[in-house]
């Protein structure tokens, strides 16, 4: 009762404990922003990753896959899976149709070799062929009015979905986003050529090398297939180096296709042929895997490995042909495959938090100096509640509901400031890449005028320091502000056209916020509990003899 | 003396206080027995030790370990927990000290409650039975009108009234008062003593230190502290 009564009291007759709630509300706000961001980056940079791969990878070894077809067959027969699609994964060097120095580019690329349109399926390949026409009113009223995008038709996307050139038949190329340097990032995230270098409808030769099922190494091989469109993945070691190809292409290039297989080490006949030994089957190096909707990857996965197996044993029950598929292969969720790309940017997240959560201690420390001054100059007034029968718990109980009050309204209004700065964070990062308007230093100068004057008269006219220097302290900062909006030239710290994301995420991860605000109130709690044993400790006659 | 059941008694106590290795005993075997309803006035030089005794005869300090007892009502104060010294401080006495001691935060209606808002969480009804005596305490004193106001705002023998409201709020039998008056002038400090006298009137018993001959001439009877030890005077 008394507890409450002082407590309260306490909390609104002095200005020193709202310092103490504003510290633990910026730390509570500062710690929910960044980790609200982080984590959105963190989701962003999933999905990207996500948006090539599917939700399972299976990956051979360099002998790839035979009879994929099959397993294929079985694949989509399981009630886990949607969709599989074969792929090859090969290293290429890429001739750019556009010079460096006297020749022309040479570019080392990773080459995915696809079936585009079961790609397309497990995959969001369809979404980030990059030139297309805008899908509707709002899309094309979204764009730049010199976006190159408003001017094309349909058929450039259609080229792209399909990995060939509709206009002569042949088979296309389709390369990430950076592969070519003809591509500017501007600052909306799209893309104008550089120089006129506009990729689709130019012509690029690809040379890849041959490995054989014994891991033999054979001479180089060129292809040439006009560029039909480009793809952006959002991650950026992806579109920086990874190209698409037809798959049968790739096949024949790689000598990965169906080809009589000739015993080398029998007689020639008659005709100087070698005896045929049978087919050696075609082969791709990599299966990708969609799950079912609301299938957990890793069901999926499991249900994928079972399958491999099943598909090992039958094969091999085959003597009838060629070609046994492995007995392991790499069977991996979309997570698991990105372990590389996602780890660090989690561990990243992880500093943060540990490093922001230093900033708790700080507000505890500060509710702790504030509280210990309170209790020193509340000395007496514990000696007379303990004089009229109040119990050391009941003293312990009054500062800590104290330091309660302080966390729980600072917590909650940091996560109110939070809240607000996290939803508005591209608005307020969008202010801050253009020039202070005028009216705003105009405000703030005027603001210091005055400020000056009211410093002028506390110090000079009513000679009372306090006022004066604190007017003398809000002039100084408020012309500070003034000169840093003036000087400000619109500077944009997360400039699209550098970076990969074209906006900030701006979604409040409320799990991390509960969590923050939780911390909040223990460390104020703790930061208060010192001092209010302290109080506790308090004895009676000596605290009333000094009053 | 007091009758053959006294409320409040000390029995040969001892308080020493130490500075390092020195040791300055105060009370050298104090003994005071105070009777039902009796009104004692206890006198002393200053440095005598007589708010030492106050100090101990309210619970708010112990004697010595082992060197005198407090008996309130025939039973041992100073030995139960911490808890139990509580409770007598609340219930059982009330205090009230030269330099009235409120707490400036709280209303002069709420600082004459205090006694009755501390001790149990969900007490409620007896806050607002509290609330009722204090305002009936206070109206007594001639307070009714300043209810809402801080201490701070109020004179010296005004606080001193809100005090003796504050110790005689949870119905105590007996209240100390060291020396109530001795911040005071003569006509206020007189007026504080009427209102004593009104509630010993009512069967209060009251033990008052003080200086002044006159002030002591309102009690029954008067006590001397003389080098730790309680004497007739
Ligand atoms: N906490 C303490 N530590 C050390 N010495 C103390 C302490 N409290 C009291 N004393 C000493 O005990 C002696 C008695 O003090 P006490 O306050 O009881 O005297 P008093 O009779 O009430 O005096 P006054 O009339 O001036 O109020 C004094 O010499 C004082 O210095
Ligand atoms: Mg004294």
């Amino acid at each position: 009762m008394y507890a409450a009564l002082l407590s309260n009291r306490y909390l609104t007759s002095r200005v020193i404990p709202l310092i103490a709630v504003g510290a633990v509300a910026l730390c509570v706000a500062l710690v929910i922003i960044v980790v609200s961001v982080m984590s959105g980056f963190l989701d962003m940079l999933k999905a990207s990753g996500r948006t090539l791969i599917g939700d399972v990878i299976v990956s051979s070894g360099i002998g790839g896959i035979p009879h994929y077809d099959e397993w294929l067959t079985d694949l989509r027969a399981l009630p886990e899976v949607e969709e599989a699609t074969p792929v090859i994964d090969t290293l290429g060097l890429l001739r750019m149709p556009y010079p460096s120095g006297p020749s022309k580019e040479i570019a080392p690329v990773q080459v995915w070799a696809i079936e585009p349109a079961s790609f397309a399926r497990v995959t969001a390949y369809g979404d980030k062929v990059w030139w297309r026409p805008p899908a509707d009113e709002d899309a094309r009223n979204a764009m730049l009015p010199d976006d190159p995008r408003l001017l094309m038709d349909e058929s450039i996307l259609r080229d792209g979905l399909t990995l060939s050139q509709g206009a002569t038949g042949k088979p296309g190329i389709v390369m990430g986003m950076h592969v070519s340097v003809g591509n500017a990032r501007q600052s909306d995230g799209s893309y104008r050529p550089r120089f006129g270098w506009f990729m689709p409808g130019e012509e690029v030769t690809l040379t890849v090398v041959p490995v054989s099922e014994s891991g033999k190494i054979s001479e180089p091989r060129d292809a040439t297939f006009p560029i039909v469109n480009e793809v952006f993945s959002g991650v950026y070691d992806v579109d920086k180096s990874r190209v698409f190809i037809p798959l049968a292409q790739a096949q024949q290039l790689l000598r990965l296709d169906a080809a009589p297989l000739y015993d080398t080490t029998a007689e020639p006949d008659a005709e100087g042929n070698l005896p045929l030994l049978g087919t050696t089957p075609a082969r791709v190096t990599k299966v990708l895997i969609r799950a079912k909707p609301g299938i957990d990857a890793l069901v999926a996965r499991d249900a994928v490995e079972a399958s491999w197996d099943a598909f090992v044993a039958k094969a091999a029950r085959r003597s009838d042909r060629l070609g046994r598929p492995p007995e392991r292969v790499s069977i991996l969720t979309w997570e698991q495959q990105l372990r590389d790309l996602i780890g660090p940017v989690e561990k990243e997240r992880e500093m943060m938090r540990i490093l922001f959560s230093i900033i708790y201690i700080v507000c505890a420390g500060l509710i702790l100096s504030i509280f210990w001054s309170i209790v020193i100059e509340k000395t007496r007034d514990i000696g007379i509640l303990r004089s009229v029968g109040a119990s050391r718990l009941g003293i312990l109980w009054i500062f800590l509901r104290y330091g309660l009050a302080i966390g729980v309204v600072g917590s909650l209004a940091g996560v109110g400031i939070a809240w607000v700065v996290v939803d508005n964070i591209n608005l307020i990062h969008e202010a801050i890449g253009r020039d202070a308007p005028r009216a705003a230093w105009i405000t703030t100068c005027a603001l210091a005028a005055i400020s000056l004057a009211m410093a002028l008269r506390s110090l000079l006219w009513r000679g009372r320091l306090l006022p004066g220097l604190l007017w003398t302290i809000a002039t100084v900062t408020l012309a500070v502000v003034t000169l840093a909006l003036i000087g400000h030239r619109g500077t944009l710290i997360w400039d699209p056209s550098v970076y990969y994301f074209s906006r900030i995420p701006s979604q409040v991860d409320w799990f991390n916020a509960a969590i923050t605000v939780g911390g909040g109130i223990v460390f104020s709690v703790i930061g208060a509990a010192i001092p209010a044993a302290k109080a506790a400790d308090v004895d009676p006659v000596e605290a009333l003899r000094y009053g | 003396m007091g009758d053959a059941a006294p409320i409040l008694a000390a029995h040969d106590v001892h308080r020493t206080y130490r500075f390092g290795q020195v040791e300055v005993p105060v009370l050298r075997g104090a003994s005071i027995a105070i009777g039902r309803g009796e009104w004692v006035a206890i006198l002393g030089q200053s440095g005598s030790g007589k708010s030492t005794l106050m100090h101990l005869l309210g619970g708010l300090d112990r004697p010595d370990a082992g060197r005198g007892t407090i008996e309130f009502e025939g039973r041992t104060v100073n030995l139960g927990a911490g808890r139990s010294l509580d409770r007598y401080r609340n219930r059982d006495v009330g205090f009230v000290f030269q330099f009235y001691h409120l707490l400036p935060e709280l209303s002069v209606l709420e600082n004459a409650c205090l006694p009755g808002l501390v001790g149990g969480w969900f007490g409620h009804a007896r806050a607002a039975a509290a609330r009722r005596r204090a305002g009936e305490l206070l109206e007594q004193a001639g307070l009714s009108h300043r209810l809402r106001h801080r201490p701070a705002e109020l004179s010296g023998g005004e606080r001193q009234r809100v005090a003796i409201a504050r110790a005689l709020v949870n119905g105590p039998r007996v209240l100390l008062a060291d020396e109530p008056t001795g911040n005071l002038d003569a006509t206020t400090g007189a007026s504080i003593l009427d209102l004593i006298a009104a509630q010993h009137a009512e069967g209060l018993t009251v033990a008052m230190v003080t200086h002044d001959a006159s002030v002591a001439a309102r009690a029954q009877r008067v006590v001397q502290l003389r080098d730790g030890q309680v004497v007739d005077g």
